[in-house]
């Protein structure tokens, strides 16, 4: 039996190696000396994808081993996924989630999904790329307490604070959290979003927070209006 | 290198062929089967890939392969980049062919029955002469045979790459058409009259 360490090893180095059999082992492996899915994946597979940011901007990597790499960690997400423990944190929610316009970076965006997936939340994910206006319809169709906006190019970046205009217009009781790279607490602060995460398993915590106060607010406003 | 099983092997020099995400992969190994040996070609063509994949990735080289059936795949973040090279340039800068008037590569020995892998690479291979023209010559078969009349008959030059040889819509609408009424909708006419499929017997007009 492997160690914990030789698996989140092999799934790091399958990511930057862009060796899909590799993460598609140590994946099994994890799930063999039952570690927890989530530990291997943002231990492994995602510390793997962050080393690869760091080769793609070192211009060791291109376009093309990117790509590799992310299909890597599919691979192995992909088999982790069903084996993350449930969490019950108390506090359920409905969120939209989606990266938006001109940006197709989403593995981010697909990790922040699976906390919440995770955590038993109802995610309609809008997927990459989502036009500014289908967040704001999304959010109307599904009552979402919360919508996530994800981006990760500072040309892309500039669509979130007109969504969250425009969503604020239509319903100012939905909570918006923004995320990505360039994005950070002082830029959601600026545009009006409510909350802003570095990481994924901040993104869930901040998510909570943001959720129960809504839901506190609401009874709150129902108990006024019995009163 | 070896590749074991393949019907044909040959590298070619890409550099003019590269849009900006591949630019620094400028060798490709073009990998030929024959599809009349009765095989799976597609899954042989595959594990070929993988073994100058790995051949290569010891060595310290970048690699993008492009799969056989590289239109059917999607689900990959990878496939995205397959349309960016054509498998008909690996084999006509790597001497293996050319562009027929059929529209597809033609071989000396083995006609339009090949089924084509592709490997590019940023190691510094010994590339083959390219082909440069067609030669088809005076040979009219395919245009004179197509159902559906889309060979218009223009021949390929590796300085046009890009001129219309075939009218694809029209070949695909006369597919379509004949899905209806039958199991097996491709009619490859072209392949089969072409004279350098038939391994150069000559046939009559
Ligand atoms: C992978 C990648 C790609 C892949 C994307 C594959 C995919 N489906 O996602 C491909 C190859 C397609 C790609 C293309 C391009 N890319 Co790119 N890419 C990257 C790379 C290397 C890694 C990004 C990544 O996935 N990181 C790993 C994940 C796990 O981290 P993350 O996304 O940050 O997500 C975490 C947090 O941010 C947070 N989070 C994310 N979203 C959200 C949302 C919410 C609500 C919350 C709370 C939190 C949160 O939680 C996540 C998990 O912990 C970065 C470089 C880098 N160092 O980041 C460049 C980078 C983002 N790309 C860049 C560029 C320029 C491009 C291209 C324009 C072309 C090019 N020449 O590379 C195209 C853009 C196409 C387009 N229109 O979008 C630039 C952007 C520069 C800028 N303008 O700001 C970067 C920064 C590289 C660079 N330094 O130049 N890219």
């Amino acid at each position: 039996m492997p160690t914990k360490e030789e698996v989140l090893e092999k799934l790091k180095n399958g990511v930057i190696q862009y060796d899909e059999d590799a993460c598609k082992e140590g994946a099994n492996e994890a799930i063999a000396i039952g570690m927890d899915g989530n530990e291997a994946i943002f231990e492994g597979l995602v510390a793997g994808m962050e080393e690869v940011g760091r080769l793609f901007e070192a211009q060791e990597y291109f376009v093309p081993e990117i790509l590799m790499c992310a299909d890597a960690l599919y691979a192995g997400l992909d088999i982790l996924k069903p084996h993350c423990k449930q969490m019950d944190l108390g506090v359920k929610g409905a969120v939209v989630i989606g990266t938006v316009e001109g940006d197709v970076h989403d593995i981010g965006k697909n990790l922040v999904k699976m906390m919440f997936d995770v955590a038993g939340f109802t995610v309609y994910d809008l997927g990459r790329d989502v036009p500014l206006d289908q967040f704001v319809e999304e959010q109307l169709r599904t009552d979402s307490e919360l919508v996530c906006l994800s981006a990760m190019m500072t040309t892309s970046m500039i669509g979130m604070p007109k969504v969250i205009e425009k969503i604020k217009a239509r319903n100012p009781n939905v909570m918006i959290m923004i995320g990505g790279a360039p994005t950070s607490k002082e830029l959601a602060d600026k545009w009006g979003a409510d909350g802003y995460a570095e990481d994924a398993s901040n993104a869930l915590k901040e998510a909570i927070k943001m959720v129960s106060f809504l839901k506190n607010l609401r009874a709150e406003k129902e108990a006024e209006k019995k009163g | 290198m070896l590749l074991q099983g393949a019907t044909l092997v040959g590298v070619g020099d890409v550099t003019q062929a590269l849009t900006s995400e591949i630019i620094h992969l400028n060798r490709a190994i073009a990998i030929a089967m024959n599809r009349g040996l009765g095989e799976d070609t597609s899954s042989k063509l595959i594990r070929l890939q993988s073994v100058a994949e790995g051949w290569l990735k010891e060595r310290g080289f970048r690699y993008l392969s492009i799969p056989p059936d590289s239109d059917r795949r999607k689900g990959k973040f990878i496939s995205r980049l397959y349309k960016l090279f054509p498998h008909k340039t690996a084999a006509t800068c790597s001497g293996l062919g050319w562009v027929g008037k059929n529209g597809l590569v033609i071989n000396r020995d083995y006609g339009s029955k090949l089924s084509w892998a592709t490997v590019l690479t940023n190691a510094p291979l010994v590339a083959d002469l390219p082909t440069e023209k067609s030669q088809c010559g005076n040979c009219n078969l395919c245009v004179i045979h197509c159902p559906s009349g889309a060979v218009t008959g223009r021949e390929w030059s590796i300085n046009e790459p890009y001129r219309e040889i075939v009218k694809y819509e029209k070949c695909s609408t006369m597919k379509k058409s004949r899905r209806l009424l039958e199991d097996r909708p491709n009619c490859g006419l072209c392949i089969n009259i072409c004279p350098y499929s038939r391994n150069g017997k000559t046939v009559k007009t």
